[in-house]
Formats: C-alpha cells, sequence, structure tokens
C-alpha cells in the first residue's frame, strides 16, 4: 500500500489540520445555514463535499480514525443530497456533535489538543446510521479518498466517460499523491490509462518535488459525472480536470471552462485533445490567490519592520544633523520605503473578521436549543478587517458577551410575545471601521439592562457609595466590576460574574475601550472600541521639558497655543476657549511632575476620545513619527495611562500615552483629592467641573 | 527508506531501497545526475523499493531519456515487488519505454 506521508508526514499533517480547521468552520456555518433553508441543495452539496474532503484527505495523511468516523456522515449527506434522507434538526444536531469529534480528532497529538470521545462518537454514529438508515459499514481505513456509496449515481447504465488529469505543479507538496486517485477510479469500472510525460523537463531542469505527469483515461461505468468528479474533490483546486462522455461534448471542465461560454468549452476540449495539453498547463506561471504563512514567520517579518523603522529613524535623525544633501536625499527615501513597507506589512496581518463572527452561530444555535429559546443571529461588517493579533484575542470576550445576552438579555417567546416583540429574538454582530479604531458591536433586542438594579447591587457589594450621584454609563460601567453580576442565579451559560471582568481587562489589553448602551424593554448594545494595528502606529511626538512623548496620530485633532494671558483669562482653570467651544485640558508637565520650566507658550494638542475633545498642554509638537510599540513588560503593567514605549531616533525612548486613559487618570486623581468621594462617584461627574479647579494630580509612577 | 549510489569503471548501480517519495526526490535527482556525468552505464535498481511515487518515476523517466541523448547505457533492475508493479499498472506507468 502507497503511504502518501513518510518524510514529510509532520509537515503534511499541519497543513492538514489548517485545511481541516477551515473545513470544519465552513461546514458548521453551512449546516447553520441549512437549518434555516432545509431545502436548498446548494448547502447540502457543500456539507457533502466537506466532509468527502476531510474523510480523503485525512485517510491520506494518516488520519484514518477520523476518516472512519466521518464515513457514515458523509453517507447520510449523500443520502440528503439524492432526495433518500430528508433534513431534520436532529440530523443537523448530530451532524453539528460530529464535527465537534472531528475537530478533536483533527487535533489529534497536538499538546494540549481536547480528545476525541469514543463513547460520544459511537452514539453519534449510532444515531446518524439510524437517521439514514445506513447500515454499518467496515470503516475505510488507509483507503485514500474513498468514493462514497452512491447509489442513485450508480444506478445509470453503463457509459464510457473521458478523464484528463493534470496534477498542478504543487500537488505533490501538498502531500497528495495523484496515482492513490486513479486507483480508486478503478473502483468505479473498467478503466484505460495513458500517463502522458510530455511536460518532464531534462534532468538537470527538473524541479524534484514538483508534478509533471498528466493521465488520460477512458472509464466505462455506471457512474455519473458526479461520482467521477467526488475522487478527484480534495485536489479539484491544484489540478485541470476535465470529465466528458465519450462521444460527446465535455460536461462540466472545471478548472479549464469554469463559468465559460460554449466557445470557451469548445476551446477547453480542443486544448484537451491537444497533445501538448499538458505542457501548455506547466508552462503556465503558478496562479495562487492566496499563500498560506505561518502566523510565526509573519511576526517575525513585522518585528524586522519594526526594527528598521527604528534605524530609519536615526538614519533621519543623522540625516537632520549633517549638512548633506546627498546624505538627506537617501535618508528621504529610506523612510518613504520604510513607510511603504510598514504599510503592507500592517495590511499582510490584517484579516476579515468573519471567521471569528461566524463561529458565534454554532454557539447562538446550540445556546438557544439549551435555554429554550428562540434566537436569530445577525451579522453585519463581517468583512471588517482587523489585525490578527487583536482578531485572535477577540474570540473569548465577544462569547462572553453573546453568553450574558442569551442568558440574561433575551426573554422567553412567551414573555417576548406577551410585551408585544417578535417571538423569535435577534442577537446582532456588527464590525465597522470608526478612523483607526474598529467598532465591534453586540447588541440584543432583548429586556435591556436595569439600571436601577444594577446600583441596588453596586451599593451592596460596597462598589458605590449609597447616596452617589451616578450617570447611567457609570452605572453601565460598574457591570464590569470584578465579581459584579445581577442575575438571580448563576447557571451554565454565565451569571457568576465572572465574564463582564474578563471582557474588560481582554479589551483593556488590547488598548480598546468598552462602551455599554441599552432601553429598557428594548434591548442592549456592548461596543468595542479596538486599535486596527498593535505593532506599529503613526505617533505624534511632542515634548515636555526634556522628555519626550508620543500620541497616536489617530486621535489627535489639532494642535493650538496657549500663552500667559490665555491661562489668566481661564482664571486658573484647565481650560481653553478653541474658536468658543470650551476644551478641558491636562498639563502633561504636571501630571508628570516634571520639574523643569514652561516656555511663555505652550502647545496644547486637542486629541479625540470617546469622552468628547481634550487637550495636552506640552511645550512643543516635535513632528510625526512612525512608532513601533515596545512593551514595557509587567513590571509597568499597572500603568494604564501608557500603552508602550518607542526608540527615537536618537536612541532615546519616549512613552507612548493613552489619551483615553490619560484622561481617565486625571479624573480619578482630581476627584480623589476631593474627601469622601469614590472613583466610581467621580466618573460620573460632569467632565468640565471635573478640570474646574488647577490640577490635583498627582505625578503618575513612569 | 535509501538511495545508495555505487560507481566503479565507469558504471554506476543507483539501489532503491524502502519508501522513495517526494522526501528523497533531491537525493535522487542528484545521485542520477552523478551518474550520468560520470558513468557509461547506469543500472538503477528498484527491486529493494517498497513504494514508488511519481516524483521517483519522472526523474528515472527524465535520467532514462538523458542517458539515451547522451549514449550512456541505462537500464532497470526490475524485480519489483507486487506492491509497487500494483502501483505502475495502476497507474498506466508500465507502458512507459523506460519499463519495457
Amino acid at each position: 500500500m502507497i503511504q502518501p506521508v513518510t518524510g514529510n508526514a509532520e509537515q503534511f499533517k499541519h497543513s492538514f489540520r489548517e485545511e481541516g480547521r477551515e473545513i470544519l468552520a465552513d461546514l458548521e456555518s453551512a449546516l447553520l445555514e441549512l437549518n434555516d433553508n432545509r431545502a436548498d441543495a446548494e448547502l447540502v452539496g457543500r456539507i457533502f463535499r466537506g466532509l468527502h474532503t476531510i474523510k480523503g484527505s485525512g485517510s491520506m495523511f494518516g488520519f484514518e480514525r477520523l476518516a472512519a468516523f466521518t464515513h457514515d456522515l458523509e453517507s447520510a449527506f449523500d443520502r440528503v443530497r439524492n432526495g433518500r434522507l430528508e433534513i431534520s434538526t436532529e440530523l443537523i444536531d448530530r451532524t453539528l456533535a460530529a464535527l465537534d469529534q472531528i475537530s478533536a480528532m483533527l487535533e489529534d497529538g497536538v499538546v494540549g489538543a481536547r480528545a476525541a470521545d469514543p463513547a460520544a462518537c459511537a452514539a453519534i454514529l449510532e444515531s446518524v446510521r439510524q437517521l439514514a438508515g445506513i447500515e454499518e459499514t467496515a470503516p475505510p481505513v488507509k483507503e485514500a479518498a474513498p468514493a462514497p456509496e452512491n447509489d442513485a449515481t450508480r444506478s445509470g447504465p453503463m457509459r464510457s466517460w473521458r478523464i484528463h488529469f493534470a496534477p498542478g505543479p504543487d500537488l505533490m507538496r501538498t502531500g497528495a499523491n495523484p496515482p492513490l486517485l486513479l486507483r480508486e477510479l478503478h473502483t468505479l469500472g473498467g478503466l484505460s490509462i495513458r500517463a502522458s510525460t510530455d511536460a518532464i523537463p531534462p534532468l538537470a531542469d527538473l524541479d524534484p518535488e514538483r508534478c509533471y505527469m498528466a493521465w488520460d483515461m477512458v472509464l466505462v461505468t455506471d457512474a455519473g459525472a458526479d461520482a467521477i468528479r467526488d475522487i478527484f474533490i480534495f485536489v479539484e483546486d491544484a489540478c485541470q480536470l476535465t470529465i466528458a462522455p465519450d462521444g460527446d461534448g465535455v460536461e462540466e471542465p472545471r478548472q479549464a471552462a469554469a463559468g465559460g461560454d460554449a466557445g470557451s468549452i469548445a476551446q477547453a476540449l480542443a486544448e484537451k485533445r491537444s497533445p501538448s495539453a499538458g505542457r501548455r498547463v506547466y508552462d503556465q506561471p503558478d496562479h495562487a490567490a492566496s499563500l498560506r504563512v505561518p502566523a510565526a514567520k509573519l511576526d517575525q517579518f513585522v518585528n524586522l519592520v519594526g526594527e528598521l523603522v527604528t534605524v530609519q529613524a536615526r538614519l533621519a535623525e543623522l540625516a537632520g544633523r549633517r549638512d548633506d544633501a546627498d546624505v538627506a536625499a537617501v535618508s528621504e527615501e529610506i523612510e518613504r520605503l520604510t513607510s511603504a513597507l510598514r504599510e503592507s506589512s500592517m495590511n499582510i496581518r490584517m484579516t476579515p473578521i468573519r471567521s471569528t463572527f461566524e463561529k458565534f452561530r454554532r454557539l447562538v444555535h446550540d445556546l438557544a436549543r439549551d435555554l429554550g429559546k428562540d434566537v436569530d443571529l445577525t451579522i453585519e461588517g463581517a468583512d471588517t478587517e482587523l489585525d490578527k493579533t487583536v482578531i485572535d484575542q477577540l474570540g473569548d470576550p465577544l462569547m462572553h458577551l453573546i453568553r450574558n445576552s442569551m442568558d440574561h438579555g433575551i426573554e422567553r417567546a412567551e414573555e417576548r410575545i406577551a410585551r408585544g416583540k417578535p417571538a423569535r429574538a435577534c442577537i446582532h454582530l456588527s464590525a465597522r471601521h470608526s478612523g483607526a479604531s474598529v467598532i465591534i458591536a453586540v447588541s440584543d433586542d432583548g429586556r435591556g439592562i436595569d439600571a436601577e438594579a444594577v446600583r441596588r447591587r453596586a451599593i451592596e457589594k460596597g462598589l458605590v457609595a449609597s447616596d452617589a450621584c451616578l450617570s447611567e454609563s457609570a452605572i453601565f460601567a460598574l457591570i464590569l466590576e470584578p465579581g459584579f453580576s445581577t442575575a438571580q442565579e448563576v447557571t451554565d451559560v454565565s451569571g457568576r460574574g465572572v465574564g463582564m471582568d474578563v471582557v474588560r481587562q481582554k479589551v483593556e489589553s488590547l488598548r480598546g475601550t468598552l462602551e455599554i448602551t441599552s432601553r429598557p424593554g428594548h434591548g442592549a448594545s456592548i461596543a468595542l472600541r479596538l486599535p486596527l494595528t498593535m505593532a506599529i502606529i503613526d505617533g505624534l511626538l511632542v515634548g515636555v521639558g526634556d522628555a519626550c512623548f508620543v500620541l497616536p496620530l489617530a486621535s489627535t485633532l489639532e494642535c493650538i497655543e496657549l500663552t500667559r494671558d490665555d491661562i489668566e483669562r481661564a482664571n486658573g482653570k484647565h481650560i481653553a476657549n478653541v474658536r468658543g467651544e470650551l476644551v478641558p485640558y491636562i498639563r502633561l508637565r504636571e501630571h508628570f511632575n516634571l520639574r523643569s520650566r514652561p516656555p511663555q507658550i505652550e502647545q496644547i494638542m486637542l486629541v479625540d476620545t470617546g469622552e468628547g475633545r481634550f487637550g495636552f498642554v506640552v511645550d512643543q509638537v516635535l513632528g510625526n513619527c512612525q512608532t513601533v510599540i515596545k512593551s514595557l513588560g509587567h513590571f509597568y503593567r499597572q500603568v494604564q495611562i501608557v500603552s508602550g514605549a518607542t526608540i527615537l531616533g536618537n536612541g532615546s525612548v519616549a512613552l507612548i500615552l493613552d489619551p483615553e486613559r490619560l484622561i481617565q487618570d486625571a479624573v480619578r486623581a482630581d476627584q480623589n483629592s476631593e474627601a469622601g468621594c469614590t472613583p466610581a462617584a467621580a466618573s460620573g461627574r460632569k467632565r468640565r467641573e471635573v478640570f474646574s479647579t488647577p490640577s490635583g494630580a498627582t505625578a503618575a509612577p513612569v | 527508506m535509501g538511495i545508495a549510489l555505487g560507481q566503479a569503471d565507469h558504471s554506476s548501480l543507483i539501489r532503491l531501497d524502502g519508501v522513495v517519495d517526494i522526501s528523497a526526490a533531491a537525493e535522487l535527482k542528484a545521485a542520477l545526475l552523478r551518474a550520468i556525468e560520470v558513468g557509461d552505464e547506469i543500472r538503477v535498481s528498484v527491486n529493494e523499493a517498497a513504494e514508488l511515487d511519481v516524483t521517483a518515476l519522472q526523474l528515472i523517466w527524465a535520467a532514462a531519456r538523458e542517458a539515451r541523448l547522451k549514449s550512456v547505457g541505462f537500464a532497470l533492475a526490475w524485480k519489483a515487488p507486487e506492491s509497487v508493479r500494483s502501483f505502475l499498472a495502476s497507474t498506466g506507468l508500465t507502458g512507459l519505454a523506460l519499463l519495457e
């Protein structure tokens, strides 16, 4: 028996796992869609093909248990697509449960991965067999992509098919072994094969890992074109495949004439018949639409770009000090290229949030069933792109939010009807860009958040004083406090008061913020505002005395002067009059307790935050800079007003300020100076009151 | 898996042992190139090969063609095990000139 995996086994297994995860995610999504549109034949076909690919590829790459387990599922969906079995909720639920087990089998051998449950697997298979009326079959272990039982397509009259199979150049590198597919064709009927060696180049030029051969075959079988094509299903994207009834026109020539008109089909047929057809394909460049690159390699690339940005800053600094036009020109060119490279590298890391969103369909489906609620999940903006690092860490917070919403927010159908709402509730997941941020929101049309209940609970837990005057947003912010829960009972889903605190911590660790809004009786929405990228940002370099700070350019609005007269006119209050609008400001010199003397004319950098406009008073604005964010390490993790540090061109270090946190910190410090007032109460005050006195802010521990 | 190249008096013997697939393709190509470069006579023994894949067959086929062009003798020692024979038969490769 030919084993397709030997020396590169682990590499191929790794590739299969990656591909398998994608297929499983697609299968899950298709099953949930099918639950709502049970007559959709395209979805059934998609599910069947997914299962067939998982089974066939699994067998090829040594996942025999996975392949055997998937066999009956595939047979069941084969019956569905042939109209011999109806889709039922039970079948969908069993298949979803089976996908969980397949996922565990896929991760078999991965450290820390959950193992498949043999008892659950047996129960699922038994149930699927009963539903589909399938008798237990011997598992197709060690068989490469065995053809599914396909009675409908094999019950036709015997006919002859001409098949042209030209593996793509890289097929062998994926671990696939074309002869195994040909061997499987033998099982469908009488097969005559001619191997074409026309495209094999001279030995010296031959890429030893590339497939140059092609096969022309005539198959006499009672199977239909679909059954033949299914054999090639998991290599179809990486090969040229035409299947034509012998002596007839080409039937569905896949790659060569996909979506083509009659002319292109005829051309495809002519090309197939041409002796040089194989060579022509191999001489074409590889048109890979995308490449799969390990995330670690990408991280390394971005790190190197970051280092380059730092070195470029040094070069710019050096060029600025020298009166040399040539050096200056080279420096500017390097700066331009570095900036473009930085942009490109950041773009490579940008990934649509779709896959993260889609996986919540399953969560909502399962929770709705467990909680006895009828809930629809709608998704908007799934193509919104976000840094992969951010996306990778968003799964848990979003899951907590959805679970909370399902458990506490959404009412039961009867309660909803009594309130004049549709019986079916809706959870809406959305993503959209907003400047240099992405806003991801989880909204529901449930009962909303009872602000009074939250307030009562907060007083009980001693989080706020009983006479505290709190705004609605301040009350909602209490939900994010550790251990806070208004749930009457702890359920399997939520209610322990752990989730929201974790959500807040995670979002904050991503330099993001949370905003909660609610309309009693109409629903609630929690919006996460997250930065687009975590690695390199455009910053504005400002100086205070000898110190330099970086403000994220995306949040800065404009720069205005602050004179002694302006300060006197404000009667010592930290408020600037910006074209008639009163804008509170923070003096960084005072906030950071810097002892240098301020210049006669200072600068106010105006920034836009979720709370409105604020200003930061600095000595001078030094200019734009590409800022590579370096972590300050665990020692400084409590210093939340700083989101990192960066190395400047002259080798010195500048702290990257987090404007939102800096403002919150100043508010808190200001209010703490007033006796008997809790931080929570303080945050509820109007922002202009907060800055009404010269800063009582203490020095930040940086 | 193993590829052994023995050379003596302008003749080379390349012995393929065990599974010879894509993971051994680069090594096999190097051995064939060396053999063609130095030898008047090349013998490739697949008697001990448990499995051959397409990459190996392509290389052997290309080497046979190269040898023919350079008037170097090329022979395939051919008592392959049943698994290899059945593999070749099922893929239409028995019809290749070099194997006849």
